[in-house]
């Protein structure tokens, strides 16, 4: 079977995934539910939230996006009366990112700090994710760059749940924070499986 | 006293012989150098046309300003069989990333639309092509094995050469966002966006490319580069605010099906990209794809042929070894192969991603192979020979 004809196979893999629900967590329920709508944020300004956000648009699920998303946002949407019920926080770094929004990773820190301590005070469930592998971990950064990893301090021994793509995980940095701190872990191998992962979190 | 005088007239003729020697080798390295930069210059590329080529017009076709001049180059229309988006791909932005300009060549020389339209530049700066970096000691050219025999290609550089576009400005001033940059990226196409009309050879390159993207209402812009391994930009597609979505899903599609390749935001105040003012300044969605090339490394040892095509490096290697690359490197290096097919799978994935999210403009292609069957067979593999090819079907890059 030549290349092409894999990736059409693989079209119609992502099709079935993202319309049925075939993937990863099919056999298995996801260990912790969250309800809608889901705020979706970044903590360090990569990318990754695009991928989040990619699956929350093609399963339907109720969102909003926000780059740099506040403690406001928060107290605003519940003032509405129509609050929030669970926030995805994607953590990874990225300099052009942070450059491009004017802000530093010391921004970022103090930004997610008042978010998720709002977070907490509404109920709201908290899900840390890292999804763009070990590119965006310290070992993919520049030398003495660390503001990957101090996104992931940040956030996910503060999270309800864990999502993370396996790479990522490759020296169990977010399986001893599950395992010390008692958060559920799902991790997933393909990116295409975090629709799944989703609809399994979501009930979707 | 004899032997005084004597010995006064060889001191006295010596400076005219060092001299005249002097002045020899001067000449004879004038004149070496002279030929190599002729050849250059002049070093006939040739392609054979895919049977999907429906048109090949030239990009003063749409600006007056780069007609008769070396920048005015081939646009290749691939018209599809059915009605779809249209999508420009662009090689040859900057000509010393030759894996950008060879994908392109793949689609020029073996794409035939199914739906949708594609348009595809080799050389987008043209200029760039005729010239190395200066003082760099690089190759002026390269070829790629064939199943008929060589082809030769030039090699190129990052900025316009100096020959048609000269001098330089102490500063650049980018039009029109007033940032000031580089004074040599004056003459870096991919610095000279959107264009100015009456600016510089550079300026208005891609005032024309703009024209085009206008005027042929293209959904897409592909702009094919490589990056050193210690330039955090690499292995990577940029992404205008408006082609987030998509270059997501090409990302993850391409990383779980083929090859590892992340995706950055394109920043909104940094000017002259691209992936930056393609956007702004049309309704095209551009990206760019970046993929590894050692051989742009400070670090590289010799700057060979050899080192160009093969990506092999210890030096580059080392630098590695200290944690100082963003891309991983071994002895097998990132040979040509790899980079180019890493391209072509890119393209045809954007086509079959874009399609996905916008089947009411599909864009679908054949001919044209993936990053599994390049790096088994080759390039040269889909590079067609000149001589073999039917009356009218070649032309000269």
């Amino acid at each position: 079977m030549k290349p092409h004809c894999r990736l059409t196979v693989g079209m119609v893999a992502l099709a079935s995934t993202v319309l049925t629900g075939a993937g990863a967590l099919d056999a298995q329920e996801a260990p912790v539910k969250a309800e809608l709508p889901v705020l979706l944020t970044s903590c360090g300004q990569s990318p990754g939230p695009q991928r989040v956000r990619f699956f929350l648009k093609r399963l339907e699920l109720e969102h909003e996006f926000f780059e740099q998303a506040t403690a406001q946002n928060l107290r605003d949407r519940s003032e509405a009366g129509n609050p929030f019920r669970a926030i995805i926080i994607v953590t990874g770094a990225s300099l052009k990112g942070m450059g491009a929004a004017g802000v530093s990773i010391k921004d970022e820190l103090t930004r997610t700090e008042a978010l998720i301590a709002e977070a907490k005070r509404q109920g709201i469930t908290i899900i840390g994710a890292h999804v763009e592998g070990m590119a965006r971990r310290a070992q993919g950064a520049a030398p003495g760059d660390n503001s990957d990893e101090l996104s992931i301090d940040a956030v996910i021994p503060k999270s309800d749940l864990i999502v993370v793509r396996q790479d990522g995980n490759a020296d169990r940095r977010f399986s001893i924070i599950s395992e010390n701190l008692d958060i559920p872990l799902i991790l997933f191998d393909k990116n295409m499986e975090l629709g799944s992962v989703l609809r399994s979190v979501f009930d979707k | 006293m004899m032997a005084d005088r004597n010995d006064s007239d060889v001191g006295s003729r010596l400076p005219l012989v060092r001299k005249l020697v002097l002045s020899s080798l001067g000449v004879l390295l004038l004149a070496t150098s002279g030929v190599s930069f002729y050849r250059h210059r002049h070093l006939e590329e040739t392609v054979v046309l895919s049977p999907g080529v429906t048109e090949v017009k030239r990009l003063s076709d749409y600006f007056d300003g780069v007609r008769g001049t070396i920048n005015d180059c081939n646009l290749y229309f691939l018209e599809g069989q059915e009605p779809g988006a249209t999508m420009l791909v662009m090689g040859g932005t900057h000509p010393e990333e030759p894996g950008g300009r060879l994908a392109a060549w793949l689609f020029a020389e073996n794409a035939v639309m199914e739906q949708g339209r594609l348009i595809v530049v080799l050389s987008a700066n043209r200029s760039a092509t005729t010239v190395t970096r200066l003082g760099g000691a690089y190759p002026t050219d390269f070829v790629i094995p064939t199943d008929w025999g060589e082809q030769a290609f030039r090699m190129g550089d990052r900025w316009s050469n100096p020959l048609d576009q000269w001098p330089d400005p102490e500063v650049y001033i980018h039009d029109p966002s007033g940032q000031n940059l580089a004074y040599v990226d004056i003459r870096n196409l991919n610095r000279a966006w959107p264009g100015r009309p009456n600016g510089t050879l550079t300026e208005r390159t891609t005032y024309a490319l703009m024209e085009l993207i206008r005027r042929e209402r293209v959904d897409i812009v592909i702009d094919l580069h490589e990056a050193e391994l210690q330039y955090p930009v690499i292995s990577t597609i940029v992404a205008h605010d408006r082609g987030e979505e998509l270059a997501a899903f090409v990302s993850m599609m391409l990383s779980d099906e083929e090859f590892n390749i992340g995706m950055e935001y394109s920043p909104k105040n940094l000017h002259g990209l691209s992936h930056r003012e393609v956007g702004d300044y049309s309704d095209a969605v551009p990206l760019e794809f970046e993929a590894p090339e050692p051989f742009l490394d400070a670090t590289r040892g010799r700057t060979t042929r050899e080192q160009l095509l093969t990506g092999q490096d210890e030096f580059v290697m080392k630098a590695g070894e200290h944690g100082l690359l963003f891309e991983r490197i071994d002895e097998h290096g990132w040979p040509i192969d790899v980079r180019v097919g890493r391209h072509t799978s890119a393209v045809l994935q954007t086509m079959e991603s874009w399609t996905i999210l916008n089947p009411d403009r599909p864009l679908s292609c054949r001919g044209v192979p993936r990053y599994a069957e390049v790096i088994e067979q080759g390039l040269g593999h889909w590079l067609h020979d000149p001589s073999q090819a039917p009356p009218g079907r070649v032309v000269i890059e």
